[in-house]
């Protein structure tokens, strides 16, 4: 009787399970810390409006742990916000949306523009004194903070800044981009790089070499701005062996206007979407 | 016909099986142990072989090492493994011998003031308050750091003169010695509150009432009796104190400043106020680099230190308390 049942029972519960899961896939993501908010805007519209039957996780751990999860099998496709490097062999990247990487300071500063030459000098420790950076209106030292070396904004701000030299010893290196962001906020002196979805209250991005750091001067000429960058979704092989709901995602991603509204919703910049239909 | 009854030799397995469970459990969890030891030694031992005991002395900027130790990694060519470590073993020592002296001393008295003078209702409140404290995960302290103190040292504290003398060099925002070892100490001194408050409270009764009765004072008594007899859970709770304080990575790399960097005494007042990276944080912040194969002996080097260091912490603690058995009290 209570085995005829329990039996009874779990066949119900089978059958109530199938339809909900027939077609489902979870597609595994890692990587890119800075391309986290835009990712997760692009999961959650696809799901909800396109395929509810694909799910997606991404688990942030900083784009070279995530090529590496690609490169070993745990991850299905991964975030990186820098170009290849030749440790990233057996792997495609595609280039997914555009970011910038803004120079940012506290509003108290009055400085409107910087010079990438001046920022490399800032971060080299040759310019030390807000006075020698003309249109601060500041004489204090300067505070310059950065990241460690975890994560693509390090490294995309060691190549296009420092030309991959390493920052002076007075460069605070914090762990997460949004303790540089506080940083900004917190203190008067500092400077500080953080990307694009980033940008809000309480510190004040810069023009860079007289181009302004926002989205519409990105993305009408890509690249004019002197730190813009390509995000990038890395995958295995070449490509080719990922699972089709995974490639369809990417097509839409990439082309879809519904996909560019929620790049730019998230702080990023569509670089291949087609514009929505104006009403 | 009724059968005999005959005892068998030795109990039964069914009044054995807990017994045999849990000393598997315990063979386990020690095998775990020294393979996780083995482990570490065998990753890190490139390191440690190709600098000598170079790797615990002075020279050059270990960001440059790491830098380079990491690239060789990467581009295939033979591997580079020069490193020094004394910048952050410097730091190491500054900031948790510091907070372990402050701990210790303010711990002390406040036991002392909970287990001996405090009044029953203050106790009551006290305790659980304590106990709690001793619990908070340091992330949560490290927030708090970055939040509150670090940015009033950085814009109160520091004057503008101190911070334009060492300009180029390190930045003084705030990110500092002083944080670190604040921080520290307010992590630590809780743990310790609490197993010295255990110790004092087993002291026996009749020795103090003892001491008290041929007329000694109260202050008196509790110090050369109440705590001269917890002497062993003193010593167990810096142990402990000494053991997280080393291995604290998370807070510490929110609030020290993460500049390898060793502050140097000599500097004056402006000494505390000088950013540095102990050991711990330094694998949190290179945890990246962990593909390339120097940089991860490299790493997994500086884990052998802490690692080696936590059980020569508890080696001494053991051996110390052995010691003081005889003044009768446990830890």
């Amino acid at each position: 009787m209570r085995i005829k049942t329990i039996a009874i029972s779990a066949i119900a519960l089978v059958a109530l399970a199938v339809p909900a899961t027939a077609g489902a896939v979870t597609l595994i993501g890692s990587g890119s810390v800075a391309a986290q908010p835009v990712l997760q805007a692009l999961f959650s519209t696809y799901t909800k409006k396109v395929n509810h039957k694909v799910h997606f996780v991404y688990t942030a751990n900083g784009g070279n742990a995530g090529v590496k999860d690609v490169q070993n099998g745990t991850s299905q496709f991964a975030g990186q916000a820098r170009t290849p490097l030749p440790s990233d062999a057996g792997t495609t990247y595609i280039k997914f949306y555009l970011d910038g990487l803004c120079i940012d300071v506290n509003p108290k500063n009055k400085l409107g523009n910087i010079s990438i030459q001046q920022t490399h000098d800032i971060y080299r420790g040759l310019l030390t004194n807000w006075s020698q950076v003309p249109g601060s209106g500041l004489d204090t030292t300067i505070d310059p903070v950065g990241r460690d070396t975890n994560g693509g904004t390090y490294n995309f701000f060691l190549q296009a800044v420092l030309g991959n030299e390493l920052p002076s010893s007075n460069v605070n290196a914090l762990t997460a981009d949004g303790l540089v962001v506080n940083a900004v906020k917190q203190d008067p002196n500092a400077i500080g790089y953080d990307g694009l979805a980033w940008q809000g209250k309480g510190q004040k991005a810069l023009k860079v070499n007289g181009v302004k750091c926002t989205p519409s001067k990105i993305s009408v000429d890509p690249l004019k701005y002197p730190l813009s960058r390509y995000i990038f979704l890395v995958l295995p092989g070449d490509g080719s062996s990922s699972p089709p709901a995974l490639g369809k995602f990417i097509d839409w991603a990439r082309r879809s206007p519904l996909a560019g509204e929620a790049i730019s919703k998230a702080g990023g910049v569509p670089a291949f979407n087609k514009k929505a239909k104006k009403h | 016909m009724e059968e005999e009854y005959l005892p068998e030799y030795g109990p039964k397995w069914s009044d054995q099986r807990a017994g045999r469970m849990l000393g598997a459990l315990v063979c386990a969890v020690v095998g775990l142990l020294l393979a996780m030891i083995v482990t570490v030694f065998v990753h890190a031992w490139p390191s440690f072989s190709h600098n000598g005991l170079a790797w615990f002395g002075a020279g050059g900027s270990v960001e440059e090492q790491l830098n380079q130790i990491y690239l060789s990694g990467l581009s295939g060519a033979e591997y580079v493994y020069t490193f020094h470590a004394w910048q952050l073993i410097w730091s190491t020592l500054l900031i948790a011998g510091g907070a372990v002296t402050i701990a210790l001393f303010s711990a002390l008295f406040v036991s002392v003031f909970i287990v001996e003078f405090a009044p029953e209702w203050m106790r009551n409140v006290l305790q659980p308050v304590v106990r709690f404290l001793a619990s908070v995960p340091s992330v949560i302290y490290g927030l708090l750091g970055v939040l509150v103190i670090v940015p009033f040292i950085g814009n109160h504290l520091v004057t503008e003169s101190q911070k334009s003398s060492v300009a180029g060099v390190i930045s003084l925002s705030g990110y500092s010695l002083l944080a670190a070892v604040l921080i520290l100490t307010v992590m630590i001194a809780p743990l310790m509150v609490s197993i010295f408050s255990d110790g004092l409270r087993s002291v026996r009764p009749g020795w103090l009432e003892g001491s008290l009765a041929l007329g000694v004072n109260r202050w008196r008594t509790t110090w050369k009796i109440a705590v001269r007899t917890a002497r062993p859970a003193i010593v167990a709770g810096t142990v402990l104190a000494v053991a997280r304080a080393i291995g604290e990575a998370v807070m510490l790399a929110m609030v020290s400043g993460s500049v390898a960097f060793a502050p140097n005494p000599a500097d004056g007042l402006i000494f505390i106020y000088e950013p540095s990276r102990p050991l711990a944080p330094t694998i949190v912040k290179n945890i990246d680099s962990l593909g390339s194969p120097p940089a991860n002996a490299t790493l997994f080097a500086i884990a052998a230190v802490l690692l080696f260091s936590a059980a020569f912490f508890s080696l001494t603690g053991w051996v110390a308390r052995r010691a003081m058995r005889k003044y009768g009290a446990t830890a």
